[in-house]
Order: structure tokens, then C-alpha cells, then sequence
């Protein structure tokens, strides 16, 4: 095969069809290149699916956000990202790097939401937590709790789960943490709250 | 008399009583002076030290340009350094167990805005001799064209299947060792010199990368064994010089069709030259023809749920000089293909790796079939201890044979 494949084409032909190719595809890209601002939600999803096919997954807090610039742009060029899937990624670690801080005040005083959310808790779950915590709840990589685990995460009083997601959180000895808000500073506690239902109605068992 | 003595006696009591009292009631009045100059000297040095001193105000907008801020005064220009490190023990079943430092590789980057960016890895290693050898393993300037396209010019790993360019780093790669055939003078090229072209594009909903090349390509070596000639091995690890002025051209297209699952397609051709005499002398070199130099690769990697399978393939090709150069000889062929298994135990930091390995080479010193298995423990996600045993089929009394014990601690950073 290979000998039908290349040795019936001489080096210049090689060359030639090469500048062909590169011209070809330079306009063609060329074309589509439109710089939009990147996208959270795309963002975790592009992350959580293509980090993990050659390393471990990093945590978004371990680097800073000039870090995660240069970073994520070594990354474009190792894995073939795009340039909008470099600036969604790029949007959601910057997102999501915050420290978790939790006060003695917020551990000793648990939230209670009045407020009505915004969006519903379906629509925030597919748009911010899906990438990490998966469609079927199970987690998409290694460190993310199994949300249909009988004796798992969701067995934690609703006040205290509620307050790992607005705060973030992560387990002693964990490899991952939990984002505050999970990265995603536009949701409200409302929100949150929303969401924490349909995750309890959708996994827990 | 005795009232005059008595009114006497009576009088200097008076006196001395007054006296003291008067004498006490100074003592006083100077130690409250004293100590209110004390208080007021204390008090200044506290102003003063309040005016040096940053309100809570100031050190939350200092925490702030912190956490924002940029090595380089430009923002637009950004400096960061990467990389890994290992270290580690091997004992194999011909030597004694041995301490050894694997690699030191800090990688630098140097982004001006999403126009450009340096990129340079060194490799820094103890040899079995105790001499530090320094290498760059890679320096490529990437210029982002557009949201599909980079140019990579300059010394880059080698785009041929997946191993070189995205799993070689010690705290990436799950086995302490590269599979047989991988390595420095292996089957699949290390890197080379030259422009690339890489990047990655949807289609639908199937997503794309691909990378093509143009570079100086690989020179090769020969040894003279039994009066006559004969390919040693093929050098693809990056020569700043094309000394027999023939360019390779090849690349590797990779398709995702779904998330998780990657399948990719690599090849190189173009032409290489004998340049140099195993355990020999190279100036007998002379007249030596460029021959064909042909690669073809296949890698594929899956991921589900805790549990990843990969595998690749890569065939080197060199074809026979029947010409009148000093080394001319029959041309000869490097094969090698992986498979390997690992799976993360639950919630746990525990991950069991096992892979199969089958190199051939010209030379049967050289091949090799490698079992290799591992028990992993991942302290963080980029800090992993790693134990593991091959089990080494190769010619008998050759290194290729020898089963080996090896333990590492490898660090990203």
C-alpha cells in the first residue's frame, strides 16, 4: 500500500501537492476565521472532553489566569484546537479558578435561598455542570463524585450541599475541586438552588 | 526646759515630716512625667508606624494586581515556565539495582497577545557517568494564522503517531519507560527541523486536528560487520543541517467522531543519507546516495469512563543504496506497535496500567516483545508515584532480553 502510495509520486510532485494543500486549506481557513469572545459552558465541555485523551486532568485552580493563557495556547498547538475552543476553554478555567475560602460564618450558617431562579435548574446543569458531572450523573473523569451512588454525595443535607456549590469545595485528598458556583459567577443562589433539585430529582437514589 | 526640748523634738518632726512628704510627692510627680514622656515616645513610633503601614483597603487592591498580574510590565506579553521531572530506581536482571535520575525538562513559553508564541523544552539528564548532558528537545516559533492554522517553525517533535509529540513526558506517560521502538533511534522519528503546519477544524459534529510538515528529515547510520555494510539505524531527532539537501514532507490527520475516541493516520517521505559509521570511522564515507526514506503510522485512543485503551503503530522504511558509496547496502525496515490498558480504581488514587510492545528491527539484538505492567499512584493529578515490571523477550544474552524492575516519581509542572 504504502508503495503505491508514495513511490509512484516523485519528490517535486510530493512538494507540489503539498503547496497545493497548504494554499487550499490556508484560504479555506482563512474564510471561516471570526474572532468571537470564548463561551463558559462550551468551554467546559471542550475541556472536559479532550484534557483527559493524553493526561490527567488539572485542576482549574492550579494555575493563575496569565498562567492559564499561555498554558491553553501550548495546548492548542499539542491537541489541534481551534482558536474559538482555545478562548472557550480559556473563558472557563479563568472562570473557575477562584480559591475556595470558606468563612466559620459560611460553614456555620448555611444558605437559604428566597429568591426565584432565574433559569431552570435543567438548563444550568446542561450548560455548567455536565462537562465534569456527566449527563447521567456519574461523572465524566476520575475525582468528580458519583451523583447515584447510594451512600454517595447527594446524602449530604441539602444546606450543605447547596453551600459547596456556591463556595466550591473539594474533599480531603481529592484530585479535583468544585469551582465556586462551578465557575460560573453569572448563576445566582437562586440558581443553584434550582439546580441542586433537579440534580437530587434526576440521581439520587 | 523639758517643754522647750519637747516643742523642739515637736518641730523637727513637723519639719521632716514636711520635708518628706514634699520629698515623695516630687518622686511622683517626675516618674508621671516620665512615663507620660514614655507613652508620648510610644505613641510616635506607633504614628509612625501606622503611617507605614497599609490599610486593609490597600492590601485587598495589592491582593488584586497580584492575582492579575503579569511577569513582563507589557500585559500583552506573557512569560511562563512548565514542564516535568522525574526521578527513580531500576534494577534489571543482569545489574544491580540502581538510583537514577531520569530527566529535567523545563519547558519556557513566551506569548505576545494570541499572535505568537516561543515555545522551547530542554532535557536535561545524569548520565550512568555522573556528566549532565543538556539537549533542546524542542524550540519552535508558533505563529496562530487563524483559528485553524499555526505555523510550528523550527525544531518540533516529530507529528508521526501520538506517543513522541503528546505522551512522552514522565508525568503523562504511564509506564516509568517508553514502549520499545519509541525511543531515541527507535522505529517512530523524535523530531525534526523544519515548517509545520497544524491546527484543527469541525465537521459537523466530528471533530478534526491534522499537522503537515516540511523538514531536513532524518541522516543514517550504518556499521560494518562481517567485511561489509549495512543499516544501523535511522537518526530522526532533529538536525540543524540538511547535509544531503533532500526534505521530507509528512504529517498526521486525526478524526474524533465521538467524545472520547481519537483515530489517527500519520506519514512521511522523502529521502536520507548514510552519514555516519557505527563504532567506525565516518570520514571513510564517500559517495554515499540519498535513499528512499518512507513512514507510516496509526494511533488510536480511547476513553471510557475510568478506564483508557490506546495503541499505535509506526513502520520506517529506508530503502537500499545500489550505488557506489562506501556504506552502500541493502535498504531495511523498523517496525513497532503498542497496545496499552489502564484503568483508574474508583474514587481511589490507585491506577493499574498494562501494555504489550513488539519492535523489529534489522538486527535481532534489537527486537524486542515487552510486557509491561504497573500499579500507579497518583498523589495529585500531575505528582505520580509509578511501579512497575517488564517482562523482556529478546535475543538471548542481549539487553533486549533482560526483565527489568523499575519504580519513578514523575512531576508536572
Amino acid at each position: 500500500m504504502k508503495k503505491l502510495i508514495w513511490k509512484s509520486i516523485d519528490n517535486k510532485r510530493k512538494n507540489a501537492i503539498l503547496s497545493v494543500i497548504l494554499a487550499m486549506v490556508s484560504q479555506w481557513t482563512l474564510a471561516l476565521d471570526y474572532p468571537e469572545a470564548g463561551n463558559f459552558s462550551n468551554g467546559s465541555r471542550v475541556w472536559a472532553e479532550n484534557c483527559a485523551r493524553c493526561h490527567n486532568m488539572r485542576s482549574p485552580t492550579d494555575l493563575r489566569d496569565d498562567q492559564w493563557v499561555t498554558t491553553v495556547f501550548h495546548m492548542r498547538v499539542r491537541a489541534g484546537l481551534t482558536g474559538q475552543e482555545t478562548r472557550d476553554i480559556l473563558t472557563f478555567l479563568q472562570g473557575s479558578n477562584a480559591k475556595i475560602e470558606k468563612t466559620k460564618h459560611e460553614i456555620d450558617n448555611p444558605i437559604a435561598v428566597s429568591k426565584p431562579a432565574s433559569v431552570s435548574g435543567k438548563n444550568v446543569y446542561e450548560n455548567s455542570c455536565v462537562a465534569c458531572h456527566g449527563v447521567n450523573g456519574k461523572g465524566s473523569f476520575q475525582g468528580v463524585p458519583d451523583f447515584t451512588d447510594r451512600d454517595g454525595r447527594l446524602t449530604k443535607k441539602d444546606s450543605e450541599l447547596l453551600s459547596n456549590i456556591i463556595n466550591g469545595f473539594q474533599t480531603k485528598g481529592s484530585l479535583m475541586p468544585m469551582p465556586p458556583r462551578g465557575g460560573n459567577s453569572q448563576l445566582s443562589d437562586a440558581d443553584l438552588s434550582a439546580t441542586l433539585k433537579y440534580i437530587k430529582a434526576s440521581f439520587a437514589k | 526646759m523639758k517643754i522647750k526640748k519637747l516643742a523642739k523634738n515637736i518641730m523637727f518632726a513637723v519639719v521632716a515630716s514636711s520635708f518628706s512628704a514634699m520629698v515623695l510627692a516630687e518622686a511622683t510627680v517626675e516618674e508621671l512625667a516620665e512615663r507620660l514622656e514614655r507613652m508620648q515616645r510610644e505613641m510616635n513610633e506607633l504614628r509612625l508606624q501606622l503611617e507605614n503601614s497599609a490599610t486593609k483597603e490597600e492590601i485587598q487592591v495589592i491582593k488584586e494586581d497580584v492575582a492579575t498580574a503579569s511577569e513582563w510590565l507589557q500585559p500583552d506579553t506573557l512569560i511562563h515556565m512548565a514542564g516535568y521531572a522525574d526521578v527513580g530506581y531500576t534494577d534489571s536482571e543482569s545489574s544491580d539495582g540502581s538510583f537514577n535520575v531520569g530527566t529535567f525538562s523545563p519547558i519556557f513559553h513566551f506569548q505576545y497577545r494570541d499572535l505568537v508564541m516561543l515555545e522551547s523544552e530542554l532535557e536535561i539528564e545524569v548520565g550512568d557517568d555522573g556528566e549532565t548532558e543538556t539537549s533542546l528537545e524542542y524550540l519552535t516559533i508558533d505563529w496562530f494564522i487563524n483559528d485553524y492554522m499555526v505555523l510550528v517553525a523550527g525544531k518540533f517533535l516529530s507529528p508521526i503517531g501520538q506517543f513522541r509529540q503528546n505522551l512522552h513526558p514522565s508525568w503523562i506517560n504511564k509506564l516509568p519507560s517508553a514502549p520499545p521502538g519509541f525511543g531515541h533511534d527507535g522505529a517512530a522519528p523524535v523530531s525534526d527541523v523544519g515548517f509545520q503546519f497544524r491546527g484543527g477544524f469541525p465537521m459537523g459534529n466530528i471533530r478534526t486536528n491534522y499537522a503537515v510538515y516540511v523538514s531536513n528529515g532524518p541522516e543514517l547510520k550504518a556499521e560494518f560487520e562481517d567485511d561489509e555494510y549495512e543499516l544501523d539505524g535511522v537518526e530522526a531527532e532533529g538536525f540543524g543541517a540538511d547535509r544531503d539537501g533532500e526534505k521530507v514532507v509528512g504529517g498526521r490527520f486525526g478524526i474524533i467522531p465521538f467524545a472520547g475516541f481519537e483515530f489517527g493516520l500519520s506519514a512521511a517521505s522523502g529521502k536520507a543519507t548514510v552519514t555516519e559509521v557505527e563504532d567506525g570511522d565516518s570520514s571513510l564515507l564517500s559517495g554515499e546516495a540519498a535513499r528512499d526514506y518512507d513512514v507510516i503510522g496509526a494511533d488510536f485512543s480511547w476513553d471510557f469512563q475510568a478506564f483508557n485503551l490506546r495503541g499505535e503503530y509506526v513502520e520506517t522504511e529506508v530503502g537500499a543504496d545500489t550505488g557506489s558509496g562506501a556504506a552502500a547496502s541493502e535498504g531495511a525496515t523498523w517496525e513497532t506497535w503498542y497496545t496499552q490498558g489502564a484503568y483508574h480504581l474508583g474514587q481511589t488514587k490507585w491506577e493499574l496500567v498494562a501494555r504489550y510492545t513488539d519492535f523489529d528491527s534489522p538486527h535481532n539484538s534489537q527486537d524486542q516483545q515487552q510486557w509491561a505492567i504497573g500499579a500507579n499512584y497518583l498523589f495529585t493529578n500531575n505528582f505520580i508515584g509509578k511501579i512497575s515490571y517488564e517482562f523482556n523477550d529478546g535475543q538471548s544474552g542481549s539487553d533486549a532480553d533482560l526483565d527489568r524492575f523499575l519504580f519513578q516519581l514523575a512531576y508536572g509542572f
